[in-house]
């Protein structure tokens, strides 16, 4: 039995498929890991428990590196949402995830995250960063290091030790770089080929997590497979010999295979709730046979639809949300990946979505922006306006000592405290504040957006005030990655500062004994080097790009060089 | 001069010159001897206000020279002040804007009128004087505000240190004139005359005739060797009136407040705990962890055992390892931590002036944090000895 319960409260008898409801776990947050004795005390103080819930429809935190941006532990606390994703690629710190080989604890406690409940993936939630194509023993992931691959037995050695509440499952994902490398693959009969089989490789991926889940080891034949196939693709090219080899390569495989199936079975953890990705890119009937074969499955809690990697404009990719949807059973949960804005939340909920994340409120921040928005009747706003966000960059908000948001009850807001005067003050002095209670200010008005929604699906007014929502505040602006001027000013200034800095270390330097100016010098000397570092990791990074395209084709090369030996041998 | 303040002493050490003590301010009480976070822009360092308050500090320093330009006095004036604008309600605390005319700014010139710089934004020549300063000052409206003084480094030798200890008395007259708030603000005046003694006790003579209603020791902290600069702080103290309170501009490693405050020092200020932050440094009685260190990475305790920062309470070293310098998270949980450390240090030494039990901290203190007596610094040795606290010779239970 999984600790998981999705209840629907009210399902819209409108125009839509919105519903309301809660995803409650029944447990306390794991604190053990699931593998090992805790072989060391427990320090940190635990958290009061309370019920771990998450409204919807609603939101999972985004956080990376397992925080929630710009959020302390109280500070964050201050929010109303119940739920924290986290992305495995975030966490990996040299070649092991953040704590995994000698923390004898959860994610959730390395976190301290006990009272949220706590969604893990491979991948970012909220950005595709483009990485070389998945293969059927691992797939890609783009790290603070570079690129790497995970194999689903690592990944779920990793959550085995993490211990999260719910796991997202692996997945084949295509991105639309993909497809163009490879030409035109729209319709393509290539294209169709491959995403079919990113849709087969992700249900056997799901098949095989809901086994080991069960405690049934599925991996050791995959694991042996790998080595002998490796092994004769090695005679293979070495060799240059064709048929002989070929049986022979079978037989070694099919030996190791009866060898392996005898492993005994591992421990099950079923604690563990599993979020299942439905796939097929823009394929329609890809998509539908990968919604109606996961839902299949026995022990899916919920369902993932990933629209980061889908191509084309918002309705198009809308309407193949709105494919995967239609064919998934109505009593779970489903939780939508690249609907951030309201608008797109407000259109993906009328298809039947119910979670998201908070992307939207964090990339308002980083953008220097407050947001404005509101749904329903109990708009602080007077109706009349039609502004989303405004810019604190701007000057004009430089002697406006009055509260980003009238009325608004969040920590920057309340009581008039903090003024858009202040956080222009703050923007542009660079001081790190300002996206502290901007974050704080964009994240509660968020979760009182779902929070007004979630009333309108109760009281049968949702289409209605939606329809207004779009009229008032229309769409969001395509980011143009242009930046604020006053932003670009202070950037620009910051070369400069950078200098002013060392001057300042100086002066500080100038104040201290001279075993400790020593010290500052060092850590001027630090400073300039984590500079040049970064100026390097960005001329890398490009250089990143570029090979990234290079092995793209390769990698395809030799994938099909291995399908068609796999064919040969069959 | 008048004076918006109030000066107890709860507590005398019976062997060092340390004390305890309550200043009420405008903005509410502050228990000294105490440690002063710095706020340069009007924040500290992307902590909330109400974070910096659960710390327990009861008093913030913020930038003159930084505030002036930015957000300007325009607006200071136009929304009430440094404390409506940064939503603080305990005590703040301003310089004079004249120590970063001469230490960021290289082209500042001093003249009698004042001190002459080139603007960061366009380069034109301004001149920041005493009465500009105290104009600023009362714009901000700091419940203490110090002087304009003639800063010379303390490395200088010869008739320089002595025109600008003159200066700085004649500058103090013209504060005194161009204070517009003296019923709501503390000017103190800044003590001049570099490591010479007698230049020392001269300037003191003169200030102490403005009766001002606090007192700094400048011109220190300079570079200048550190056996001599206890000697100035302890023979200022000395001089100095014991019913007002005496401010250590500038220090704030823990061993300088520990002696500084057995010297007779009741407030101190410094960047250094939140600076060090940012670069993922963490203070703890032991010694500074610098927790990019690989060796952190498998480190499953809090920065320090006992601290009951909101940082040390939810995570541990090695979570904190995977953080610091990259996200903005990691500098806000170790800047925190390290205030924690700084006021709690303060705190531990105030507890144990009121019981008596002083010198004995001092011992534990140095042995906590340099391990071997070797590793003690001689000027420490030296300055606690003066006040007959031997480090060298045995503990004292």
């Amino acid at each position: 039995m999984s600790p998981l319960t999705f209840n629907i409260i009210r399902q819209s008898t409108q125009r839509s498929a919105a519903r309301r409801g809660t995803v409650v776990m029944s447990n306390q947050a794991s604190t053990t890991s699931g593998d090992r004795e805790p072989i060391i005390p427990d320090r940190t103080v635990a958290v009061s428990p309370k019920k771990r819930m998450i409204e919807t429809p609603g939101c999972f935190m985004y956080s990376v590196k397992g925080s929630v941006p710009h959020f302390t532990p109280d500070t964050l606390r201050q929010q109303e949402l119940g739920g924290v994703s986290v992305s495995i690629e975030h966490m990996l710190q040299d070649h092991q995830p953040a704590g995994f080989d000698k923390w004898s604890f959860s994610l959730s406690k390395f976190l301290n995250l006990q009272d949220f409940i706590l969604f893990c993936d491979v991948r970012d939630t909220s950005r595709y960063f483009r990485v070389p194509i998945n293969t059927d023993r691992y797939i890609s992931m783009m790290t603070h290091q570079g690129v790497r691959q995970l194999t689903l037995e690592e990944y779920l050695k990793i959550v085995r030790a993490y211990a999260p509440d719910i796991m997202a499952t692996f997945t084949d994902s295509i991105s639309d770089l993909e497809l163009t490398e490879q030409g035109k693959l729209l319709g393509s009969s290539t294209g169709q080929k491959r995403v079919r089989k990113s849709v087969d490789r992700s249900l056997k991926w799901l098949d095989q997590i809901l086994k080991e889940r069960q405690g049934i080891d599925t991996l050791a034949e995959d694991r042996v497979k790998g080595q002998a196939r490796k092994k004769t693709v090695g005679e293979h090219q070495t060799s240059h010999t064709t048929n002989a080899t070929a049986a022979n390569s079978n037989d070694i495989v099919n030996e190791a295979i009866s060898t392996a199936t005898t492993t005994t079975t591992a421990k099950a953890w079923t604690d563990v709730s599993v979020f299942a990705h439905v796939g097929g890119a823009q394929i329609e009937q890809e998509r539908i046979r990968s919604a109606e074969e996961t839902a299949k499955r026995q022990g899916v809690d919920g369902f993932i639809v990933d629209t980061l990697t889908l191509p084309g404009t918002k309705d198009e990719v809308l309407n193949l949300l709105k494919i995967s949807l239609d064919h998934l059973p109505s009593e779970k949960p489903r939780l939508v990946y690249g609907m951030q804005t309201p608008e797109d939340v407000l259109k993906s909920i009328a298809l039947g979505a119910d979670i998201f994340d908070t992307s939207y409120p964090f990339q308002l921040t980083e953008g220097g922006k407050a947001s404005l928005y509101s749904f329903g009747p109990s708009s602080p706003l007077s109706t009349s306006s039609s502004k989303r966000w405004i810019n604190l960059w701007d000057e004009e908000h430089a002697d406006k000592f009055v509260p980003l948001l009238d009325g608004c009850e969040c920590y920057a807001c309340k009581g008039g405290r903090h003024t858009r005067a202040y956080i222009n003050h703050l923007l542009k002095a660079h001081e790190m504040l300002a996206t502290v209670l901007l974050m704080s200010h964009n994240m509660h008005q968020y979760s009182k957006f779902f929070e007004n929604v979630r009333q309108s699906i109760q009281d049968g007014t949702f289409e209605q005030y939606s329809d207004s929502f779009m009229e008032q505040f229309g769409t969001e602006p395509e980011r143009t990655g242009e930046i604020h001027q006053a932003q670009a000013a202070v950037e620009a200034a910051l070369l400069r500062r950078n200098r002013l800095d060392v001057l300042d270390d100086i002066e500080n330097a100038a104040s201290l004994d001279k075993a400790k100016a020593t010290a500052a010098a060092e850590e001027i000397k630090r400073q300039k080097m984590q500079m040049r570092e970064a100026r390097r990791a960005k001329m890398k990074e490009e250089g990143l790009k570029r090979k990234l395209q290079h092995d793209l084709i390769k990698q395809q090369r030799l994938n099909q060089e291995i399908e068609s030996k796999g064919q040969e041998e069959n | 001069m008048k004076s918006a303040l109030k000066w107890e002493v709860l507590a005398k050490c019976s062997t060092t010159k340390a004390r305890a003590a309550v200043l009420t301010l405008p903005h509410g009480p502050v228990n000294a001897p105490v440690f002063m976070p710095v706020g340069t822009q009007g924040t500290l360092k992307g902590l909330t206000p109400d974070q910096i308050k659960d710390l327990g500090c009861q008093i913030m320093l913020n930038n003159t020279y930084h505030l002036g330009l930015r957000p300007g006095q325009e607006l200071l004036d136009k929304c009430g002040g440094a404390h409506l604008f940064q939503g603080w309600n305990r005590n703040l605390l301003t310089d004079s804007g004249g120590f970063q005319m001469v230490s960021l700014l290289k082209l500042a010139e001093i003249t009698e009128d004042g001190v002459q710089f080139e603007s960061p934004h366009d380069g034109s020549l301004m001149l920041l004087t005493p009465e500009h300063s105290m104009s600023l000052q009362n714009s901000i409206g700091a419940d203490i505000m110090m002087q304009l003084d003639d800063v010379v480094s303390s490395l200088t030798t010869g008739p320089r240190v002595e025109e600008a200890m003159w200066r700085s008395i004649r500058w103090l007259d013209r504060c005194i004139k161009a204070h517009k708030k003296p019923e709501t603000q503390n000017l103190f005046a800044i003590i001049q005359g570099g490591l010479d003694p007698e230049l020392r006790k001269k300037c003191i003579e003169e200030m102490l005739k403005r009766d001002t209603p606090g007192y700094a020791i400048g011109g220190l902290s300079g570079g200048e060797e550190k056996d001599k600069f206890w000697r100035v702080v302890t023979l200022c103290t000395d001089l100095m009136p014991r019913e007002k309170p005496i401010y250590c501009m500038g220090v704030g490693y823990a061993e300088d407040l520990v002696v500084c405050v057995a010297l007779g020092v009741d407030m101190f200020d410094c960047v250094f705990p939140t600076r060090t932050a940012r670069f993922g440094n963490a203070l703890t009685a032991t010694g500074t962890l610098s927790l990019r260190q690989a060796k952190f990475r498998d480190d499953f305790r809090p920065i320090e055992e006992d601290c009951d920062c909101v940082t040390c309470k939810s995570y541990t070293r090695a979570y904190l390892y995977t953080l610091v310098t990259k996200e903005t998270v990691g500098c806000h949980l170790v800047s925190i931590h390290n205030t924690a450390y700084q006021l709690r240090l303060m705190r531990q030494v105030r507890q144990s002036v009121i019981e008596d039990r002083f010198p004995q901290f001092i011992h534990k203190f140095f042995k906590d944090l340099f391990k071997e007596k070797d590793a003690y610094p001689k000027w420490a040795v030296n300055a606690l000895k003066s006040v007959n606290v031997d480090l060298l010779a045995g503990e004292e239970s």
